[in-house]
């Protein structure tokens, strides 16, 4: 019993830098009190923000959620594969991650523009104060998303620097930027 | 070149996120009936809800929690049951003042 724990004690580890996951918990905990704000507000006056919610395509969302998710699939997948020594696998994986994430970006960005010509602003109305505000800011985590893939894949393409460590660290990022996004999601799209 | 065995269970892991994702159409499909939308409190409790589950599930598998500590383990699930119940107290503090 006592081998076995011993054995369950050494192979459980933390993925990547304890000070990512300690990040993670932060930033969660500031997010949730932006959603609170929203649901509070929401809550209050919902003829209001039901209104601002007709204007937006919940198809675009599923899309852009679903993309993001194969995005953190991707990089857990390049995780694994880094893990076992397999790194052309994960420096593809790498890629591919960066690649999904700039197709999120790119719809993100078209979604904007498509609802500023149908003079949707971010003053327009409360809904799309929070729309603007909350898909603003996943946004500019996004673009450090892409940083911080900068430097997995810059782990991974030399085999005098490669750290699996760091390549969790930056995956743990990567998955926040996705979870992040779910909630997001649920919270401006799907709520009434 | 050191190749690496196609991992299903993070396939069946997408897949489930994926249909929790899709099931947010037949909510907003079920709930409006002659195309406004329309407030619930069911519907937003029940997406808070599933929006939960989908992190946990992104925390353990994708994030390997579940093959970390416990106090991680533990230290998460605290954190999505956290973010749960203050979007849902937030929401009917909401309601409730109306």
């Amino acid at each position: 019993m006592t081998e076995l724990t011993d054995k369950n004690k050494r192979t459980r580890f933390v993925p990547g830098q304890p000070d990512m996951w300690a990040f993670v918990l932060f930033e969660t905990l500031v997010f949730t009190a932006y959603f609170g704000f929203y649901l509070f507000y929401r809550a209050k006056s919902p003829e209001l923000f039901l209104h601002g919610q007709a204007q937006l395509d919940l198809r675009i969302g599923v899309l852009n959620t679903l993309v993001l998710l194969l995005s953190s699939w991707s990089v857990a997948r390049c995780v694994q594969s880094a893990r076992v020594g397999a790194y052309r696998a994960a420096l593809r994986d790498g890629y591919l991650t960066a690649f999904l994430g700039l197709a999120f970006m790119v719809s993100k960005v078209l979604e904007w523009a498509r609802q500023i010509r149908m003079g949707n602003g971010f003053g327009s109305s409360d809904f799309f104060t929070y729309y603007f505000f909350l898909t603003g800011i996943h946004f500019v985590h996004l673009v450090i998303g892409f940083v911080v893939l900068g430097v997995l894949v810059y782990q991974l393409r030399s085999a005098a620097r490669r750290s699996q460590e760091l390549v969790e660290t930056c995956a743990t990022y990567w998955h926040t930027v996705d979870f992040l996004w779910v909630l997001i999601f649920a919270l401006l799209y799907v709520v009434r | 070149m050191i190749d690496i065995k196609f991992n299903k269970r993070l396939l069946v892991v997408w897949l489930v996120l994926s249909a929790l994702t899709l099931a947010y159409l037949w909510i907003d499909h079920s709930v409006d009936g002659g195309g406004s939308l329309r407030g619930s409190a069911v519907v937003t409790s029940s997406v808070i809800v599933i929006a939960s589950i989908k992190v946990r599930i992104i925390f353990r598998e994708f994030m390997e929690v579940r093959q970390a500590p416990v106090l991680l383990c533990r230290l998460t699930d605290a954190w999505v049951v956290l973010i749960a119940v203050s979007l849902l107290a937030c929401y009917f503090v909401g309601v409730a003042l109306r």
